[in-house]
């Protein structure tokens, strides 16, 4: 039914792409196996662009993890390589990419690059420009303050720029408020407690995010569920998956560690045994 | 008149011919000579000033001829030398070219000397001495002999000494004996004796890149409108795009020389990655580069030459289309970047190079993305480790609260804010490297002064933190929030002061 409608919707837009000669900005078809793939997130469609709103400067760690999560399931034998922008004034405040950190989002460091422009306008005309270039997979901009030159205008610019050329961009904000953009797709992102890592109830496990989805949507034949659509992900080397809920820890008693470290080794030694 | 001051005193040290025709002369007092000319006009001379005039005169003198240089050891300004080995029909000749560079200097209100020579020495001593003239090749030892010695651009004690045994003209020296001579006044003599003469070669230091790859273009009238410049650098990209195909060349850098009418050189240098001839990229560049000069572009009274110069060449053959391309985005990508670099600057556009190290801020080096050098298979990271997303340029302070010593941290304040941990790792300890510093187990606690005096210095990079004296205990901690902090203590507890704590990157 959703469907029906949606495919009526998208063959008016293609006619009018084809009269105005540009690319249909909201209807980029996706392949059945995409659609069918368990995970709810990847591959995203290619040629959009995402906000990924996080509240403050210190989730900025989370913010880029995800980013690049996302990235990474865009990035194909031609389109390899992954640009970070970010303003050389807010080095200090949210940290530079790290390329040692890399690896374990399944990145080769090589292949990202980092352009520090000095002004807004800089970075905006640079992410223009990197996203139109055929052989970058994702741009990633960090954007901590609002900027009066980030306008409606400016994304509507760069959707379009990524829907003719195919290639994704992710916009970082801290903030709380939220501004007219064309961007496709906006991603509220806060970082959640990481799971048990087996044998140590004390170190942090893989990392896990709280996401929710404002604004588009990721698989257009999937009704929308009544909650909106909010996942709770947790990164493995194959990429995201989503984490059940209950495996988090309960409130604070259960993770209230002695603050010496018990002896581990019988445990460590009846799971052996039971295993063998 | 202008004056300076030599030796504690106020001397005059340039002056016009009115002045002189009242009697004054260079290095008198400025007391005496306002004695005789009440009505003097004085201003102190400023050398810098003049300096770079000059220098702007030589730049300017190589729409001439390819190699400008200015000989600086003599005068104090040096003199302006142009090699115009095979451009002189250019001109009509070589009288008509010194003519023609002399009355337009000459006709700007300034006094110019010039001559022509086969070697450096000959023609400096023609322009000193007999102005004008232009010696064939093959004549210097006999039109030098009539000249005095200082025409051998010599040193004050060479001129004296040599007037002092007698020795006035060049010419009695051609046939002294050689070894007294060196004995006497040194190398330096013969060595300008020699290059006087053609027997030894002397080749001045060119002052813009020299290139044989160029293309330029003159105008009748001035051009001044930026746009135009940009634009008629792109038929010259077109033109030397073309000349560099039938070499099979490519360049990396290209330069632009806009030549103004009132004698001033505009340089404007753009690099690329990796070779190219594609004049449709060059031109490219240069816009971005024009964009970011823009406040500081100033045509003045117009710009009458533009060359386009290549350096750094490489080879490159003829690109095959179809068939058998490898088609993987890679030249798109380093035009990227060469676009990006132009427009950002050199230093914006980098990517991570590995270090052999373990200290962490010096782990990883930026380094731009267009001047990329191979990569070290040791320095590689050890995916193994865990290590954050973003790494702080600067440590930042913290206080932490720990429940034992040398246990995970409980509880910190960062930026004012508190946080409390409930999962920690660690700790990963990482100690400065001992061929580094020499003091391995030296316990040096960069003090508060150190840190607020890497703070005030506002200096970027990701290495800040002396990292001579480290002895550091990284620990990954988690707060309620699911952030995850990379924290490190330096300094051990026991000692006469609490360890040091310190904020150093996010993870995801």
């Amino acid at each position: 039914m959703l469907g029906k409608t949606y495919h009526d919707l998208d063959s008016l837009r293609q006619r009018i792409a084809a009269l105005e000669s540009r690319p249909a900005l909201a209807g980029v078809p996706i392949s059945p196996e995409r659609a069918l793939h368990p995970s709810p997130l990847l591959p995203l469609p290619p040629g959009a662009v995402s906000e990924v709103f996080a509240d403050q400067h210190r989730d900025a760690g989370a913010a880029l993890g995800f980013a690049l999560g996302l990235a990474r399931g865009l990035v194909t034998p031609r389109r390899q390589a992954i640009l970070v922008l970010q303003l050389a004034d807010e080095a200090q405040e949210t940290g530079v990419i790290y390329g040692h950190g890399l690896a374990h989002f399944g990145l080769m460091p090589d292949a990202v690059v980092l352009a520090r422009p000095k002004t807004i306008m800089e970075l905006l005309w640079a992410m223009e420009e990197a996203i139109a270039c055929r052989a970058v997979a994702a741009v990633v901009a960090d954007l901590g303050k609002l900027h009066k030159a980030l306008d409606f205008t400016a994304s509507r610019r760069l959707s379009l720029r990524a829907a003719s050329a195919g290639s994704s961009a992710f916009l970082l904000r801290y903030l709380r408020e939220r501004e007219a953009s064309a961007a496709r797709f906006r991603w509220r992102l806060t970082p959640a407690r990481s799971g048990p890592v087996p044998f140590d109830p004390r170190a942090p496990g893989p990392p896990r995010w709280r996401a929710s989805l404002e604004k588009g949507r990721l698989a257009p034949d999937r009704p929308v569920s009544a909650d909106g659509e909010d996942y709770l992900l947790e990164w493995t080397a194959n990429g995201f998956v989503l984490a059940d809920g209950d495996a988090r820890p309960q409130g604070d008693a259960g993770t209230r560690q002695p603050a010496l470290p018990r002896p581990r080794f019988a445990a460590l030694g009846d799971r052996l045994s039971q295993t063998g | 008149m202008l004056w300076e001051r030599i030796k504690g005193g106020l001397r005059i040290a340039a002056m016009d011919e009115a002045a002189a025709e009242r009697g004054l002369r260079i290095d008198q007092p400025i007391a005496d000579a306002r004695a005789i000319v009440p009505e003097l006009e004085m201003r102190e001379i400023d050398h810098a000033f003049l300096e770079q005039v000059f220098a702007d005169f030589a730049d300017w003198h190589s729409n001439a001829s390819p190699i400008v240089s200015v000989l600086a050891d003599n005068t104090r300004y040096g003199d302006l030398l142009l090699d115009i080995t095979g451009v002189t029909h250019l001109f009509g000749g070589e009288a008509r070219m010194l003519q023609s560079l002399v009355t337009r200097l000459q006709r700007l209100g300034y006094l110019t000397l010039g001559g022509i020579a086969s070697t450096v020495g000959a023609a400096w001593a023609m322009a000193h001495y007999r102005p004008g003239s232009i010696l064939a090749p093959g004549d210097e030892k006999s039109a030098l002999a009539d000249l005095p010695v200082a025409a051998l651009r010599l040193s004050d004690e060479q001129i004296v000494g040599l007037n002092q045994m007698g020795l006035k003209r060049i010419g009695q020296l051609w046939s002294r004996d050689r070894a007294p001579l060196l004995a006497r006044f040194g190398e330096s003599l013969l060595t300008r004796l020699d290059q006087a003469s053609g027997r030894l070669a002397e080749r001045p230091t060119p002052r813009v890149p020299v290139s044989e790859h160029y293309a330029e273009r003159r105008f009748a009238e001035p051009i001044g409108i930026l746009d135009d410049v940009l634009m008629c650098a792109h038929d010259l990209a077109i033109q030397l795009g073309l000349r560099l195909e039938t070499e099979s060349l490519g360049a990396q850098s290209f330069h632009l020389f806009l030549y103004r009418v009132d004698h001033k050189l505009l340089t404007l240098s753009v690099n690329a990655a990796r070779a190219t001839r594609d004049p449709l990229h060059v031109s490219r560049l240069f816009n971005h580069r024009a964009e970011r000069l823009v406040a500081e572009y100033d045509a003045g009274f117009g710009i009458d030459m533009i060359r386009l110069a290549a350096t750094s060449l490489a080879p490159l053959g003829s690109t095959q289309l179809g068939a058998f391309e490898t088609d993987d985005g890679a030249a798109d990508l380093d035009q990227l970047y060469d676009r990006m670099t132009s427009r950002l600057g050199p230093l914006a556009v980098v990517r991570q190079k590995f270090v052999d190290t373990h200290i962490p801020e010096r782990a990883v080096k930026l380094e731009p993305v267009i001047a990329r050098t191979p990569d070290l298979p040791a320095a590689a990271p050890d995916p193994l480790l865990p290590r954050p997303l973003r790494l702080l340029p600067r440590p930042e302070p913290i206080t932490v609260i720990a429940e034992v010593p040398d246990g995970p941290p409980v509880r910190m304040i960062w930026r004012r804010v508190g946080y409390r941990f409930l999962k920690a790792s660690g700790p990963e300890r990482i100690e400065s490297e001992w061929w580094r510093s020499g003091q391995r187990l030296g316990f040096l606690l960069p003090g508060a002064t150190e840190m607020a005096a890497a703070r005030s210095e506002g200096s970027v990079g990701l290495s800040s933190l002396v990292p001579e004296h480290v002895m550091r205990d990284y620990y990954v901690a988690e707060d309620e929030g699911g952030r995850r902090f990379w924290l490190f203590r330096q300094g051990i507890y026991g000692h006469d002061r609490p360890p040091d704590w310190f904020l150093h990157g996010f993870f995801s």
